[in-house]
């Protein structure tokens, strides 16, 4: 019966978006007023429907309501509840309707907040919104419906897939990144109403859009790390990034949308680029399509893939609409894009965004161009190729390195023009950073150039930026009084957007000093060992202490203990395990990782002797591996500061001023430090 | 010229230096996806250049020295049949009989060299085959030891 | 709006809905199946469900699938563990019933499973119309290069693959498919659908009635 009424609510929603998008439009057009807030009603009924089908879906899954088809496909009554909940997104149909719920969700947040607002940017924004979300229904009420009754009913289903009941991470990465990819919608919808409704001459409407962005922007960061997270520590290869179709879908929305974080303050300081960032806004959102097609339509081979089905279509026929429509719009209204400002000097923050931009478009199309070139070989020559890590890395690794630099020189320059005695001051100092991370990289023993520019230019960068924050805070100091740890939460609260912007370049920074060197001196082995003996990596030596194994409720678990030896001391073990799931012919790896802040030792059980004589295992040493996971973190509290609104009373007179107590920053949500 | 032709020159120059690298890049690094049948029919171009062979492991021939970690199998299609060979464990999911990709390179002594092993597992859910229960890789295990 | 620009910018998006839609015609998991219009590889497995009359063989009796030449032959891999076996179950089932005067003959085949829950399985569903048999050892399976369950093979008279479905079948496929190959059949064969009911097409040999090895 769940299923049935669920399915009813989904109808309605597609109703009332329908609704709400007929009426909306004719409400601007016919300038009746009610009519718009009906179509604005129609957005909040829309959530509360889908909502009512999510929690439908919960229900039955924890119900172990089988006659649900999509209980049937990944409920099990052995699987423990938290993962019961969280299969809610662990397959196609369930992944839709949560999709939808975001959409819901951010639909209603964004069109109650701005209802007031003068002029027909926020109706058209809702009429764009709630065309989305009608493609979204018809996938609900037809081809994904993951309320079909079956029948007869069967007794216990296989169970999800056992890859994502493996690790607490699923239950992080997926919503995270639908927070991330639904969120670039709600951008898209504001420039969709301001090209419909002329206001994208003007330069308002991208206060609104620079907002939400930055918020999908935060979402989408957190959720590439968790899934580089996840992979890290579920997939056994010791790896975070394959250059897989599915994790390059989730990387080229951000880089347009990083590249758009930068360039819309271009447009706001001088009035430039306003077409360029129109372009960016609707490729964001288009890449957030194209991304979901690829991964559920199963039309390129990728570890990630959902199953195929007729769903695929769909998704063609709505992203042909949604890139026909876009191009022509932004086509349509390029000529009243007139640039008020112009470049005055090569020297100046302007130009840094430039090439940032430059350097990020590129960035986009290699990796696009990579993760289609398979399709294009066949379509064209007939033959099945795939492209892997060596194309991705030499085009990457020069862009990489330059965008790292930019990182250091952008927040450096000033706008419009600087004399070259500014230029001095401000782009020489950081080379110590340079000098001395560059010699730490040749210290260690890097030799691939490549690792010790990307090293050499994370130090040049971080000083560049850790010092702006100096200049900040010693000019209060010395203005105001006021000690450093006021200074600093006042320099970051009197302009959160860049100080925000800069917390994230360290993290940034982090990212990437940690996959430059765990990259550049990963070592491993792989060794069969009886209890006793040991395996050495790079100085880290452990010994396999025993086999084991253990019956749980809803899997059967080997697992092999190492312990890790110092000095004849055991100073930590670890447990790589193989779980055996029923439903399953094959166990499913579980490696164990053992993380200090120098870097990780990943251990994998590889094969084991079913008396326990003797179990195969691979030990990887990986330094700084933790610190992506933490700089995760950083950029995602750069943004939660970015994002922050800004206090109101600004311009109080110092004496005047309550002692401020330190504003208390959400910590990041995930991909937090300890890891 | 004008400063707007200037610019579309500029544009024109970079797009195609940078199409120009893409399209050299990709040449350089595709790798083929072949089937024994079709890797054989390459004939001396088959030989030391990175390769995806797909296709069924051959029942019977899996040979896996736990010690030297050497593993050795034969891959098929309908027609046409190498012989892999890899250093390292062979994966958790690894079956006789199942849908294997390696990638490597062919030698000229007709060993593929692999230097990793992809197995391809379908999206269903499959129950032990008979006489390969995973029970009876554990079990022995799960009596008599603590975890 | 300036709808001169406006259509050549959309243009542009011709080329890339162009490539998803050739992805469609293709799917990047599959090895190419090399089967069709080979001979389809010959097998001996023992029936453990009879199905239901007028198309049952008795349980324990071996098929032989060389000696159903001469008709058509529609064999669907499944198991008692997939979902997609029962999607296109109750279609297949019907389908083997309205066509069971005609000269075709159907036949399941268990793969990687056990005849206890498929047996159960069968009866759950409301019963099988056409008998199945047990590949215990999978080499069938192996054989016909099986992917995944379900996957369904039309042979044709002359024991070739005539296609192959990945995934459940649906009755129009299958009213498509089996009808052409019928139509192909030599006349002969084609008035001789008496003889289908009398199950001519079995070899003597009976194995141990629970049809594992």
């Amino acid at each position: 019966m769940t299923g049935m009424f669920a399915h009813d609510a989904l109808l309605v929603s597609l109703f009332a978006v329908l609704f709400g998008a007929v009426i909306g439009t004719l409400g601007i057009r016919g300038h009746r007023q009610d009519w718009v807030q009906l179509a604005f009603g129609s957005v909040y009924a829309n959530f509360v429907l889908v909502t009512i089908a999510t929690l439908a879906m919960i229900y039955a899954l924890v119900t172990h309501d089988y006659s649900v088809s999509y209980v049937a496909q990944v409920g099990s009554n052995e699987t423990p509840l938290f993962y019961t909940v969280i299969s809610l997104w662990g397959a196609l149909e369930g992944s839709i309707l949560f999709w939808a719920w975001v959409l819901g969700a951010y639909s209603t947040a964004v069109i109650w907040i701005n209802r007031k607002r003068a002029g027909n940017l926020v109706p058209w924004a809702a009429v764009t919104l709630l065309v989305v979300a009608l493609f979204f229904a018809i996938l609900l009420v037809w081809p994904a419906n993951p309320f079909h009754s079956v029948f007869p009913v069967p007794s216990d289903g296989p169970g999800p897939n056992p890859l994502l009941q493996n690790h607490i991470l699923m239950a992080v990465h997926p919503p995270l990144l639908y927070l991330g990819y639904v969120g670039m919608s709600v951008p898209f919808a504001f420039a969709a109403g301001a090209m419909f409704s002329g206001e994208v001459a003007s330069d308002d409407w991208i206060r609104i859009s620079r907002t939400w962005t930055m918020i999908a922007w935060g979402f989408l960061s957190a959720a590439i790390i968790a899934g580089m997270w996840w992979s890290y520590e579920v997939l056994g290869w010791g790896g975070y990034w394959a250059w897989d179709p599915v994790e390059n879908a989730s990387f080229l929305p951000w880089l347009t949308a990083t590249a758009y974080l930068h360039s819309v303050m271009v447009q706001e300081r001088r009035g430039m680029l306003k077409l360029w960032n129109l372009n960016l806004m609707v490729g964001t959102f288009v890449l957030t399509i194209l991304g979901t097609f690829l991964t559920r339509s199963g039309i390129l081979s990728s570890v990630h893939a959902f199953t195929t089905g007729t769903i695929g279509y769909y998704f063609l026929t709505f992203i042909g609409i949604v890139l026909v429509w876009a191009l022509a719009m932004v086509g349509g209204v390029s000529d009243k894009l007139k640039t008020r400002g112009h470049l005055e000097s090569v020297t100046s923050r302007e130009t840094v965004f430039l090439f940032n931009n430059l350097f990020l478009t590129a960035f986009m199309f290699t990796v696009l161009v990579g993760t289609l070139f398979p399709l294009v070989a066949e379509a064209l020559r007939g033959v099945k190729v795939t492209v892997g890590q060596p194309f991705f890395d030499k085009m990457t690794l020069p862009l990489i390195s330059a965008l790292i630099f930019l990182v250091g020189v952008g927040p450096a320059l000033p706008w419009g023009s600087a004399s070259r005695d500014v230029l001095k001051r401000k782009l020489l100092p950081p080379i110590a950073g340079a000098v001395v991370m560059g010699a730490i990289g040749l210290a260690v023993g890097a030799r691939n150039p490549y690792a010790v520019l990307i090293f050499a230019f994370v130090g040049y960068s971080a000083f560049a930026n850790l010092r702006e924050y100096w200049i900040g805070m010693k000019a209060r100091h010395a203005a105001h009084g006021e000690n450093w740890g006021l200074a600093l939460t006042r320099l970051v609260g009197g302009n959160r957007r860049r100080y925000g912007g800069y917390v994230a370049h360290l993290g940034v920074l982090l990212v990437a000093l940690g996959i430059a060197a765990s990259q550049s001196f990963r070592r491993e082995r792989e060794a069969t060992l009886e209890p006793g003996q040991s395996i050495t990596v790079s100085g880290h030596t452990a010994r396999l202490k025993e086999v084991w194994g253990r019956q749980e409720p809803q899997r059967a678990v080997i697992g092999a203990t190492m312990e890790v030896v110092e000095n004849g001391k055991v100073v930590a073990t670890a447990d790589p395990r193989m779980n055996f799931y029923p439903t399953q012919s094959a166990p499913v790896p579980t490696p164990q990782v053992i993380s200090s802040i120098s870097g990780d030792l990943y251990f994998n059980l590889m094969a084991f002797d079913q008396n326990g004589s003797h179990a195969t295992v691979k030990l990887i040493v990986q330094p700084l591996v933790p610190w992506i996971w933490f700089g995760g973190g950083v950029v995602v509290l750069g943004a939660i500061i970015g994002v922050f609104p800004k206090r109101k009373r600004r311009t109080v007179p110092a004496t005047a001023r309550q002692p401020v107590p330190a504003v208390p920053l959400p910590l990041p949500t995930t991909g937090g430090g300890e890891a | 010229m004008s400063k707007r032709n200037w610019a579309i020159l500029v544009a024109v120059v970079l797009v195609a230096t940078f199409g120009w690298l893409l399209y050299g890049g990709l040449n350089k690094n595709v790798v083929f996806f072949l089937t024994p049948k079709e890797l054989l029919a390459k004939g001396a171009d088959g030989y030391d250049v990175p390769v995806r062979l797909g296709g069924m492991v051959v029942p019977g021939t899996v040979q896996w020295d736990e010690k030297t970690l050497h593993l050795q199998f034969k891959v098929t299609d309908d027609s046409g049949t190498v012989l892999v060979h890899e250093t390292g464990a062979p994966p958790q999911m690894f079956q006789p009989g199942m849908g294997v990709v390696v990638e490597g390179k062919f030698g000229r002594d007709n060993v593929f060299q692999a230097t990793n092993l992809m197995v391809k597992h379908s999206n269903e859910y499959h129950p032990p085959k008979p006489g390969e229960k995973p029970e009876e890789m554990y079990k022995t295990l799960i009596k008599g030891s603590t975890p | 709006m300036n709808w001169k620009r406006s259509i050549i910018a959309a243009l542009f998006a011709v080329p890339l809905i162009l490539l998803f839609a050739y992805g469609f015609t293709k799917d990047p998991n599959n090895i190419p199946s090399p089967l069709p219009g080979r001979m389809a590889p010959d097998f001996r497995l023992p029936v453990f469900a009879s199905g239901e009359p007028p198309t049952t063989l008795p349980v324990g009796d071996t098929v032989h699938l060389a000696s159903l030449r001469g008709q058509v032959v529609v064999l669907n891999f499944w198991a008692s563990w997939c979902l997609s076996c029962r999607d296109e179950h109750r279609e297949l089932s019907a389908f083997a019933r309205r066509y069971a005067g005609k000269p075709v003959r159907f036949l399941g085949v268990l793969y990687n499973d056990f005849p206890a829950p498929a047996i159960n399985w069968i009866q759950e569903m409301g019963g099988q119309q056409y008998p199945s048999v047990n590949d215990a050892t999978a080499h069938t399976s192996i054989d016909y290069g099986l992917y995944g369950v379900p996957e369904t093979y039309f042979i044709d008279g002359n024991g070739r693959v005539a296609y192959k479905q990945t995934g459940p079948v649906t009755d129009s496929i299958l009213t498509a498919k089996v009808d052409s190959l019928i139509a192909a059949l030599p006349a002969a064969a084609k008035s001789g659908a008496a003889a289908d009911s009398a199950l001519p097409a079995l070899t003597p040999a009976r194995t141990s009635p629970k049809g594992a090895p």
